[in-house]
């Protein structure tokens, strides 16, 4: 590996999973991606090695997405089925709600919205969104702003809802 | 300077701002109470954000090793695999072809079924040819990889995420049972009869998010993992054999041999493929892997005993 990927791979490795992580929901997938992503650099040497494994990374997502859809089928049933073989305990449901109510007020914001999110939180800077999103450097700010208050709102909506609905 | 909006706000925050401008919302802010108030909630906003999203972050795990050195012939493979299948390039990236085509070095997959008989009838005659064509393919292949197959370290594993092989391409998680494994697999999994079965855990493989692992044990010391991988559709095995003859004629390297070269290196077991309409999906392949720390002549008469595991 040439030096300089080497140095990539070890500032921009973790963040690279924390971006997939948001999108695919498995951490063990998201290394795998991540380490494909970096698998690919090398053979294409990108200049911009970073930004390159971002957009790299975003499009092994949506086309995995493609095949997931093939196979939710098989994997709800499995899910089901070790959920009902292990009772999970109640700190476990506790962390395991809070989970799904982020991921849910993440996937209630526009896909410009929360890609921008993603991608600040993974540790890039306007700069980098910039590049990666299309967005104008001007508008960074703005749509980072709009996301966060968002999120906030999404995720505030959802666990009142929640309440109301255990009475 | 006029009010400042909340996106100038967001990058002031966010050390965003070029030294200037920065300087100039300082300034402003200084001078404006209402937008002071303004910049303490949208502070409050990003807090709470950061802190929402840090509770759907993946669990923080030391930094794996990248070993190249294990990933460039793959990479090397794929894009000579690619070039005379322009026209199937997207079909066998979708399916993530690029790893299976270059796996990880030292492990060895064999192509198990050939496309089954549709006839009931016929079912039993055809698994026979299944394991005659598999012994066939192992004579070949333990000459090329078997050494290093042996030379593996045992893996022996508890329920849980374990890695397998080099840690990278397939990683086990909770135990799953039969009627589980056979539904990820559209077919019914692998194992070695008569030998205890330690268990059978859903794993994935780069590229195949179906991938059975039915982990058998010798005796208490020693563990075969037999790998089971999801069908492969048939237009991607046309693909494959259509680039195989290239690949076998530029490097007949034993990782491309074993998988890209497959039909080459058996061309009387593996029927040209067919035209079928992808829908139907009726003659696919398993792709299956057994290892284990053994010899070569112990996994070669191991993979000849592979057969179906019912419940």
């Amino acid at each position: 590996m040439p030096q300089d990927l080497a140095d990539v791979y070890r500032t921009t490795y973790r963040a690279l999973v924390r971006f997939l992580y948001r999108k695919v929901w498995d951490a063990e997938r998201a290394e795998d991606l991540a380490q494909e992503a970096f698998a690919r650099a090398l053979v294409h040497k990108p200049t911009n090695a970073r930004g390159w494994l971002f957009i790299v990374a975003a499009n092994m997502v949506r086309d995995e997405a493609r095949r997931a859809a093939r196979e939710r089928r098989h994997l709800t049933l499995l899910t089901a089925e070790s959920q009902a073989t292990v009772p999970p305990s109640d700190e476990a449901l506790h962390v395991e709600n809070e989970w799904t109510q982020v991921r849910t007020a993440l996937e209630r914001l526009t896909p410009r919205d929360r890609e921008a999110l993603l991608l600040w939180d993974s540790g890039l800077s306007y700069d980098e969104i910039a590049a990666q999103t299309g967005l104008a450097l001007g508008a960074v700010g703005t749509t980072l702003a709009r996301a966060r208050r968002r999120l906030v709102e999404a995720y505030e909506a959802g666990t009142k809802g929640e309440h109301v609905a255990r009475g | 300077m006029s009010h400042v909006d909340d996106g100038t706000l967001h990058a002031y925050l966010d050390g965003e701002l070029s030294p200037p401008e920065a300087q100039g919302v300082a300034g402003h802010l200084a001078q404006c109470p209402g937008c002071r108030g303004r910049l303490e909630e949208e502070r409050a906003v990003i807090t709470r954000a950061t802190k929402l999203l840090g509770r759907a972050a993946p669990p923080d795990r030391v930094l794996p090793p990248f070993r190249p050195r294990d990933v460039k012939p793959l990479a090397r493979l794929w894009w000579k695999a690619r070039l005379p299948l322009a026209w199937a390039a997207t079909v066998a990236l979708a399916l993530g072809i690029g790893m299976y085509v270059g796996g990880p070095s030292g492990t060895h997959r064999v192509p198990a079924a050939e496309p089954r008989q549709p006839r009931a009838d016929a079912a039993m005659k055809a698994r026979r040819e299944t394991v005659a064509a598999l012994s066939m393919r192992d004579e070949i292949a333990a000459s090329t990889e078997g050494k290093r197959a042996a030379a593996k370290p045992a893996a022996p594993s508890i329920s849980g995420t374990v890695s397998l092989g080099d840690g990278r391409y397939v990683l086990k998680g909770p135990p799953v049972s039969v009627d589980s494994a056979r539904l990820l697999l559209d077919a019914d999994p692998r194992e070695v009869p008569n030998l205890p079965i330690r268990g059978i855990y859903r794993a994935r493989l780069l590229g195949y998010s179906a991938v059975v692992v039915v982990e058998q044990a010798l005796d208490a010391s020693t563990v075969i993992e037999v790998i089971s991988g999801r069908r492969v559709p048939v237009a991607l095995e046309a693909a494959v054999a259509t680039g195989a003859g290239v690949e076998q004629a530029d490097t007949p390297s034993a990782g491309a041999r074993a998988l890209l070269g497959r039909n080459a290196d058996v061309p009387a077991a593996v029927p040209p493929p067919s035209p079928l309409p992808r829908a139907r999906r009726p003659a696919a392949d398993l792709f299956l892997d057994i290892r284990g720390p053994l010899s070569v002549d112990s996994l070669a008469a191991l993979r000849r005993l592979l057969q179906p595991l019912r419940p």
